[in-house]
């Protein structure tokens, strides 16, 4: 189990990591994901002990590794280059750290030969890095990480430099080999679609700072914060300005410029009067018949993907999306009524927290 | 290669000291011999070996240009070499650029013929090429002197083969024009075509279009083809030595060996006011040229 | 290859442009070059009998090459120059300097223009400063300085010519031995130093088995290139040493041109000048194809 407790990290006087707990558990693939700058691959990069802790503690099963070396963690890393020997063979790059430690060479040749058999590479022993494919050299990059047999292995985008088709195939091989080897795994990316796909538990950072982290349904259908509401989940989910206004006990009035006028429970009183910002998803916003629904606004573009469509409604200042199923033959310029499902409406402060989450 | 651990702390800081200790000696050694020139040249009482000038002066740099030729000295390197830069990079601009667009069957040969110039020692090639020199300048004699009489003479200082500016500056050129060369070629191959394109769609001829479009695209590739031959041509003393027999036509190089020669007593505080000047055109031209050395021999090994 | 007219009159055209300097290579390289190797089988001299009406005397003149002992000495001479400047001196130091100016110090300019400034400093000044660093006895400066580590002054220049020589032309070119290295060096992902890291290598075996072995393509360039240049290096020693004392530094351009210019032997001087010409020529293939020149 690996535990970050209020770590932080400074460029000179500059924070980038602002006080991060974090708990990953024995066998899990937790993805951190954010936008460039957020601070992820700095934070992969202290747990792999390439960067130093200023502040905190780095716990990995039970001891505190701040001050311990790199290669004597445990921790195992596939980089975003892949970053392979080019000049040596498959077989070579993947012993390289046994024969860096003097291990006899004859079981340098079998621990290599088992790893290559996991990971299907028997027969490109011989090649060098330069005459194999992406996907290849990726699972050359595996092999030399887990050779050594590690408790934790750290992914730094590693499926950036693919093609989309390469990264499809390449995301379904990682997961499988995360279930035949057990291992537990830190991947970082910035896609949150990698993130959804494949993690048990999603760590979602912002500026240096923990967003929210859970398991990936949690994250989309409860976001904590505007932020994660808005990474999670493409397309974005829709955030409108309102006022609200406080009707009867337990209920909130809210009324947006654009003409929307709804009345959400608010059981606990959460919701404070003046500004808020209501968040719904396209899925969850619905086409009502003409004149009725909760408002009613001009389609400025249509996305026919057959089996859904994307409308986009409303102006050029606060677009909304809206996603209906199957084929619609609406065009730009019509207007449209639409719902907004209660049940699904999050509220937001002016500061971004979450007030009101979407009923279970 | 600096890789970052917490318990590596002190070991980075221990090696950060050995690069500095280790910089600061290769640069003591590198530095320390051109302090003699610096000093010694305003040093009135300049000796051979280093010391600390008793008496600081002007009076040799004055002396350069007044008691000897210093003033015609640099004029003529200048001049020559000056004139020799031009010339590779007006011919290296417009070569650089067909070597880059062709696709004819002599580009391969050509491009290793280039190369393998390079590689031949000057000092081979000086006997023939005197000899081959001095029938051109007969030759032209033999045309000039019928037309002008005597005033061939003075003609032939300026376009004369041996003992000409003409001569030494074709002969200088010519040995930059391989690097030259190789410089443009590379800079046009890494220039799109695409600028080209669009003027030969908007109708220009080729000189139109190198005049236009090319040449202001080409600058930062004609400077570094343009300061490597300055810097090569300014020190080349061999050239200079062999083409170079009277008086008015000697360049720096020559006048500083030859005070060097004096039978007499040296006067190195001339000497080293000489050097200092003729020192400092080559290390301003570097300081320009800095930026163009890594992408230059990038280039090379990027194989 | 699409030959319309359009494209044949580019074509015409380009060759056209590159005329000027055809000419001007072969006018003054090529043919003397040429000339040279006609010259070495002739006995042309500027005195003596053959001076009026030189022959073509065939092999003679190598085969008194070959018999020559100064001319194996300049080779030994030139072989010793190179091995100690080139190959060991501005490598080793460049090499040093390439790696030292990597990390992340201070005054890194600072450093780097001083060690390029012996490059730009023309020939002739390198010789003189470095006259007054060696001649003298006791006065020149290297004895100063070695006399604060407790060593007797000498006469540098001529106890030890070939040693002299060897430190001046590495210091002379330690600035294109760096500058080669130092673009090598980055052609190298730090990524990969940072998985040598996590690999548990040490600095030395960084070092052993990653940097050198993918740095040979860009060492081996160096060599040549720097072999080459050396080979051709004249102004420098003569102004130091003139190629003595007794021939102790008579390097193989000296000694060209002590055979054209001084002993006036137009013919054999050609036949050494050939000679010097394959060797460079062997080298400079090698250093065509390491360069895998791109058409």
């Amino acid at each position: 189990m690996i535990n970050l407790r209020n770590v932080r990290k400074f460029y000179g006087a500059l924070e980038v990591i602002k006080g991060v707990d974090i708990t990953v558990e024995d066998g899990e693939f937790a993805v951190f994901v954010g936008p460039s700058g957020c601070g992820k691959s700095t934070l992969l990069r202290m747990i792999a002990g390439l960067e130093g802790i200023d502040e905190g503690d780095l716990v990995l099963n039970g001891q505190r590794i701040n001050d311990v070396p790199p290669d004597k963690r445990g921790i195992a890393m596939v980089f975003q280059s892949y970053a392979l020997y080019p000049h040596m063979t498959v077989a070579e790059n993947i012993g390289f750290s046994l024969s860096l430690k003097k291990v006899p060479e004859a079981e340098i040749k079998e621990q290599v030969e088992g790893v290559a058999e996991i990971l299907q590479l028997t027969d490109y022993l011989n090649r060098k890095p330069g005459a194999l494919s992406g996907g290849q050299r990726q699972r050359v990059a595996i092999g030399r990480a887990i050779i050594k047999k590690p408790s934790l292995i750290l992914f730094d985008e590693p499926l950036s430099n693919l093609d989309s088709a390469l990264r499809v195939q390449m995301r379904a091989e990682l997961q499988r080999l995360h279930r035949e080897l057990k291992a537990t795994v830190v991947y970082v990316t910035h896609d949150q679609v990698e993130a959804m796909t494949m993690a048990d538990r999603i760590v979602v950072l912002n500026k240096g700072v923990v967003a929210q982290q859970g398991a990936p349904m949690e994250l989309y259908h409860q976001p904590e914060n505007e932020f994660v509401a808005t990474f999670i989940g493409s397309p974005k989910m829709n955030v409108l300005p309102m006022t609200a206004t406080r009707r009867d006990a337990g209920k909130v009035h809210l009324e947006s410029p654009l003409g929307l006028a709804i009345d959400l429970s608010d059981a606990n009183g959460a919701v404070p009067q003046g500004e808020a910002k209501l968040g719904i998803r396209p899925e969850h916003l619905k086409l009502a018949p003409q004149g009725q629904g909760d408002f009613s606004a001009e389609v400025v573009i249509v996305e026919r993907l057959g089996v859904e469509t994307y409308l986009t409604v409303g102006s050029q200042q606060q677009p909304i999306v809206v996603r209906t199923e199957g084929d619609m033959t609406i065009r730009p310029g019509d207007r449209v009524s639409l719902t907004a499902e209660r049940a699904a409406c999050h509220l937001f402060d002016s500061a971004g927290r979450v007030v009101r989450s979407a009923q279970a | 290669m600096a890789v970052i651990s917490p318990s590596e702390g002190a070991n980075k800081t221990r090696s950060d000291l050995i690069a500095y200790a280790t910089l600061s000696i290769i640069s003591i050694f590198c530095a320390v011999p051109f302090f003699w020139v610096l000093l010694a040249s305003f040093d009135s009482n300049a000796q051979l070996f280093l010391r600390w000038p008793e008496q600081w002066t002007l009076a040799n740099y004055v002396r350069v240009f007044t008691k000897e030729d210093g003033a015609k000295w640099l004029f003529n390197s200048l001049f020559v070499v000056g004139g020799a830069t031009l010339i590779v990079m007006v011919l290296a601009g417009l070569g650089g650029y067909a070597l880059s667009r062709t696709r004819a069957w002599w580009k391969l040969p050509f491009l290793y013929a280039i190369l393998l110039i390079r590689v031949l020692p000057p000092t081979a090639l000086v006997v023939p090429l005197y000899k081959f020199l001095l029938t051109l300048n007969n030759a032209e004699g033999a045309i000039l002197r019928p037309i002008f009489g005597s005033y061939a003479r003075d003609i032939m200082r300026w376009t004369g083969f041996i003992d000409g500016y003409l001569g030494i500056m074709l002969v200088l050129a010519t040995m930059q024009l391989p690097l030259g060369l190789w410089i443009m070629k590379t800079f046009f191959d890494g220039l799109p075509r695409d600028y080209e394109e669009a003027a030969v769609m908007d109708g220009a001829t080729m000189m139109q279009r190198i005049r236009r479009v090319l040449i202001p695209l080409a600058m930062p590739g004609l400077a570094a083809a343009g300061l490597f031959a300055f810097m090569s041509a300014w020190g080349d003393f061999l050239l200079p030595l062999i083409f170079l027999s009277s008086p008015e036509l000697q360049t720096l190089p020559l006048g500083l060996f030859r005070a060097f020669l004096r039978i007499n007593e040296i006067d190195y505080g001339l000497l080293t006011a000489l050097a200092f000047i003729y020192l400092l055109p080559a290390v301003v031209a570097f300081g320009f040229a800095r930026r163009f050395l890594v992408q230059t021999f990038s280039g090379g090994v990027k194989g | 290859m699409v030959r319309n007219s359009h494209e044949k009159r580019t074509e015409r055209q380009l060759l056209l442009v590159l005329l000027p300097s055809l000419i001007l290579l072969l006018a003054f390289v090529i043919y003397p070059a040429l000339y040279s190797v006609y010259l070495s089988f002739t006995n042309e001299a500027l005195t003596g009998a053959a001076a009026l009406r030189p022959r073509f005397v065939g092999i003679r003149n190598y085969t008194r090459l070959l018999n020559d002992a100064k001319f194996w000495n300049s080779l030994f001479v030139t072989f010793v120059f190179v091995m100690g400047s080139a190959v060991i001196g501005q490598f080793l130091l460049g090499l040093i300097s390439a790696i030292a100016l990597r990390r992340p110090i201070r005054f890194r300019q600072f450093f780097s223009s001083i060690i390029l400034l012996p490059n730009a400093a023309p020939e002739v000044v390198a010789g003189f400063m470095w006259i007054s660093m060696l001649a003298g006895g006791e006065h020149a400066t290297l004895s100063r300085i070695v006399a604060f580590f407790g060593i007797d002054p000498a006469d540098w220049l001529n106890a030890f010519p070939l040693s002299m020589i060897i430190i001046v032309n590495t210091w002379r070119g330690i600035a294109t031995a760096m500058i080669l290295l130092t673009a090598g060096l980055s052609t190298i992902p730090s990524e990969i130093y940072e998985a040598a890291r996590m690999d548990g290598a040490t600095p030395s075996q960084m070092f052993r088995r990653i940097t050198m072995p993918l740095m040979m393509p860009t060492i081996l360039l160096y060599m040549l290139i720097s072999a080459v240049s050396t080979i051709a290096v004249f102004g420098l020693v003569y102004a130091l040493t003139r190629g003595g004392p007794g021939g102790a530094t008579e390097v193989v351009s000296i000694y060209i041109y002590n055979q054209s210019f001084t002993a006036f032997q137009l013919g054999y001087g050609a036949a050494v000048a050939v000679v010097a010409l394959l060797i460079s020529l062997i080298l400079g293939i090698g250093y065509v194809r390491a360069m895998k020149v791109e058409v």
